[in-house]
């Protein structure tokens, strides 16, 4: 057994611990500010911001006082690209193993790197985080919000957290706001290396993006479909139109953010919010969900399934950006997906238990797995009270799925397996 | 597709036609008997039913062979059309439902043996139309097991799609291979032998002929109707178990039960890695059930180890025999029946949904990427029955499963559109595709669909299909690509 395969197997054990030492620490300032937030609250918390999920358990976020406020951001802030920059960062100590890491258990496929120096790559990749957010910063504080508030929802909007700033959701903001803040939320789907490319002038780098195309068809479809449904179901068309790029780009990038709706909410938009909610936003971004690359990667395999079907002997390869999937990988591919949907089945099997009624537990299970929070399709969260009425072992329920989702499954999974700390 | 191919298919349903008017001709004794004025009815819907039957197949008599792959696949969902359409005939002829819609879900719900049911009260329905269901449900699940051991593998198109191989466990009851006329004579021996002695069972507890006779029909074959309105519920504890004991049999592999019957131990060998995670799964959801019914629904040790058992066998196989009010239990049991449902019984039997076997492969494949991630240079090769499973077959066995899922959610979706609330859609989206029959709300239960909008049976008939014929057979039919030249 080389050597690469310890350090694989260190680096999953730093990558979870990390995360649950994290989620720990962040609970803390929650306990010590004197409100009134019991432990759960305060680590459910903390979870929810630093895995960017963005549920929230407190009845109303904008009596916290300001730093706490700034806290609750930062936590997110740090477990948007914290993830990202941890699987990067270990890739050159891996050898083969990393390879593996990076390549087919985070973004589906082999996917270039910005630098070849991994130094260089993460503070490149920080750089782009960190002007996103000063970008959406000063656009909201120009917009004529507060400078703390605009600060906390920049964070919230770039890592794809969701947490909002008061129990009201957005719903209190200008349409200009909302207009700057549903960009970035486009823009946060998006893998960084290729906004830092764009953003960076290096043209020649960006080459062609199969999953930014699919990115981008589907966000359009999805916004198209949406209005269309608020509309015919006889809401205004125009405030239908602007509520569903909002809606589309918020479910999508599982930032998660809940504003104003139309009155009349159309069955078509819950289910089409289910399905965006489960297939999540490209590689590589600081986004949840399964991934598009992944689902991809399986619609050009059942494609490929179809065509066998009727000519067996042909030869068919998965192909992403012109490059070959070897079959394997599409292999693991599969076995993420098959565990994804096995642990919201799973989620919401254990969230019955608390008596939740079964639509909704689907629903809550995928919107945390995906680590996307507050959706209008359950209860009331849409107004972000949802999650402050569940009993205590829902929360503990949503913590782990919320954490699965984060850390990609494997990571959780490989620490708890027996195989992993059988010593040889 | 050349239209040699055309007329060999057309044969093919000549003859299921033929038998099905056959089958429809005996449903004339129980309204001879009883009396109850549909005699005639429906021996014309027989008669007619059989001629057009016998017609085609005299007329293409001679094109014995479908040699195109495509009318194939064309093939196998155009039988169980034509075989629902034809279905349909007894109950508008004896005016059991007037509605064309009402008709086709209830005949295409017996053909897929699902077991959902639009008749409100089905006490009050003829007994030749009575029979006529059960009939149709075991005619159904002779037909799918007769299609994926003998057909499937015939026509080459099981490796893709219908079942792998493996799945079928139709390509090696021994060292040869087992000519088809031979699968289907085997095949038809178990189902009988099978059939006569549950309806011996059942009479010897004392139980009138007629109701033996069709609940043996409806559960032997994964099915579920019923002649009473509370489905199983009034029947006496052994014939409940007696009827659990049939269902836990349909769910059970029938290359597997004829090496079992015709005492083959030897060949059995190492088939029974699916077997035995079939009745662990059943154990274990059967111990959930019975202790929750217990402790949570406060209901007596014996019932509950009644109910529970009975209820559970009838979930995994999908057959869909409801013991006792199912919509009233707790919601994380109803959520679990409704995953033993998905999960189905073996492959190659006349349940339902995924198939123990390809959860098995599904959980593997899981587990050997697991391994995978932890030693990245260890070689994880993926065995089932002691053979290894090709990554080929993982890759598709989960290309199902996906298409199983979306097909579940579309389903959803669909019916939500046509008026269902979410839990309800999602419970008939279930029962439908899975063939288990009841799904939540007033479709659970003793209920019944009769409340659904046209449009919502229709998509559940769609739904009932699909889930017959491993929905990606009829998602094939649907691609322009199938039609292009």
């Amino acid at each position: 057994m080389g050597i690469s395969q310890n350090i694989s197997r260190e680096s999953y054990h730093i990558t979870a611990g990390l995360w649950i030492v994290a989620s720990l620490l962040g609970a803390l300032p929650y306990l010590l500010s004197g409100m009134d937030i019991s432990p759960t609250d305060a680590i459910f918390e903390s979870v929810s911001g630093l895995t960017t999920t963005g549920s929230s358990v407190l009845a109303d976020p904008g009596r916290l006082p300001t730093w706490l406020r700034l806290w609750r951001a930062l936590t997110q802030w740090v477990g948007g690209l914290g993830l990202v920059l941890l699987i990067v960062a270990l890739v050159p100590s891996l050898r083969s193993g990393g390879s593996h890491l990076y390549a087919s258990e985070f973004s589906g496929t082999q996917q270039r790197k910005l630098h070849p120096h991994m130094a260089k790559n993460v503070s490149r990749m920080w750089f782009i985080y960190i002007m996103l957010t000063l970008t959406l910063a000063v656009l909201l504080a120009a917009c004529g919000n507060p400078v703390d508030d605009a600060l906390c929802l920049a964070m919230s909007t770039v890592s794809t957290g969701g947490f909002m700033t008061s129990a009201g959701g957005l719903a209190a903001y200008s349409n200009a706001s909302l207009a700057v803040i549903t960009v970035f939320m486009f823009l946060s789907g998006i893998n960084v290396a290729m906004i830092y490319n764009f953003a960076t002038l290096h043209w020649r780098r960006l080459r062609r993006s199969d999953e930014f195309v699919v990115y981008a068809v589907v966000f359009t479809a999805s916004a198209v479909l949406c209005t269309a449904a608020f509309g015919l179901a006889g809401n205004d068309w125009w405030r239908s139109a602007c509520y569903s790029v909002f809606h589309i780009a918020s479910t999508l990038s599982t930032c998660g953010f809940v504003a104003a709706m139309p009155e009349r909410w159309p069955f078509l938009v819950s289910v089409l919010t289910f399905l965006l909610i489960v297939s999540g936003a490209m590689a590589g971004s600081t986004g949840g969900g399964i991934k598009l690359r992944r689902l991809m990667t399986f619609s050009r395999y059942l494609h490929n399934s179809f065509t066998r079907m009727l000519h067996p002997g042909a030869v068919l390869t998965v192909r992403i950006d012109r490059q070959t999937v070897p079959s394997d990988y599409v292999n693991k591919i599969f076995g993420f997906v098959f565990l994804y949907i096995l642990f919201i089945i799973g989620g919401a099997f254990a969230l019955t238990l608390c008596g939740i009624g079964i639509a909704d537990a689907f629903c809550v299970a995928a919107a945390n797995i995906s680590n996307l929070g507050p959706t209008p399709i359950v209860g009331a969260a849409g107004a972000g009270l949802y999650y402050t009425m569940l009993p205590t072992a829902a929360k503990w329920i949503l913590m782990i799925l919320m954490l699965a989702g984060r850390l990609e499954i494997f990571a959780l999974l490989a620490i708890l397996s027996p195989s992993y700390w059988k010593r040889r | 597709m050349k239209t040699n191919d055309i007329k060999a298919a057309w044969r093919s349903i000549g003859i299921m036609l033929a038998a099905e008017g056959g089958l429809m001709a005996l449903c004339m004794v129980p309204a001879l008997h009883f009396a109850d004025g549909t005699a005639s009815a429906i021996g014309i819907c027989a008669a007619f039913t059989f001629a057009v039957g016998l017609l085609l197949w005299v007329s293409f008599g001679r094109y014995r062979r479908v040699d195109d792959r495509r009318m194939a696949y064309l093939m196998v969902v155009l039988v169980w059309l034509m075989l629902t359409l034809f279905g349909t005939l007894p109950f508008l002829a004896t005016g059991a439902t007037t509605s064309p819609t009402r008709a086709v879900f209830e005949s295409m719900s017996g053909l897929t043996s699902t077991g959902a049911t639009v008749f409100d009260c089905v006490a009050a329905l003829p007994a030749s139309v009575l029979l006529w269901r059960s009939m149709m449900q075991w005619f159904g699940g002779f037909g799918i097991v007769l299609m994926v051991l003998a057909l499937a593998p015939r026509l080459g198109i099981n490796k893709y799609a219908l079942y792998t191989a493996e799945a079928s466990g139709a390509d090696n009851t021994g060292r040869r291979a087992v000519s088809t006329a031979t699968t289907v004579r085997r095949t038809l021996g178990v189902y009988l032998v099978l059939t006569a002695a549950f309806i011996a069972a059942l009479t010897s507890t004392g139980m009138e002929w007629w109701d033996a006779v069709n609940l043996t029909f409806t559960n032997i074959s994964s099915g579920g109707f019923s002649v009473n309105s509370d489905s199983i519920a009034s029947l006496l504890p052994i014939q409940q178990y007696i009827l659990a004991t049939a269902m836990l049999l349909s769910g059970v592999n029938f290359t597997l039960l004829y090496l079992f019957f015709t005492l083959r131990w030897r060949q059995i060998g190492h088939k029974l890695e699916q077997f035995r995670f079939y009745l662990v799964l059943c154990a274990l959801a059967a111990t959930f059930t019975v202790a929750v019914l217990h402790w949570h629904e406060n209901i007596g040790w014996s019932d509950a180890l009644r109910i529970g058992t009975v209820q559970t066998v009838s979930a995994l196989t999908t057959t869909g025999s409801v013991v006792a009010d199912t919509t009233t239990w707790w919601t994380p049991l109803i959520f679990l029946l409704l995953m033993l449902s998905v999960c189905g019984g073996m492959a190659g039997s006349t349940s339902g949904g995924l198939k123990v076997m390809r959860v098995l492969i599904l959980i593997r494949n899981a587990k050997a990427t697991l391994r995978d991630r932890l030693h990245p240079n260890a070689v994880t090769p993926l065995r089932l029955n002691g053979a290894p499973v090709s990554s080929h077959i993982r890759s598709n066995v989960m290309v199902i499963f996906m298409v199983y899922v979306f097909s579940l959610m579309l389903g959803v979706m669909g019916l939500m559109l046509c008026g269902i609330d979410a839990t309800e859609a999602i419970g008939a989206s279930v029962g439908c595709l899975t063939g288990y029959g009841p799904g939540l709300g007033a479709s659970g239960g003793f209920g019944s669909y009769a409340a659904f909008t046209p449009s919502a049976m229709w998509l559940c008939s769609l739904l009932m299909l699909m889930g017959r014929l491993e929905c990606i057979t009829v998602l094939l039919l649907l691609l322009p690509r199938f039609w292009r030249r």
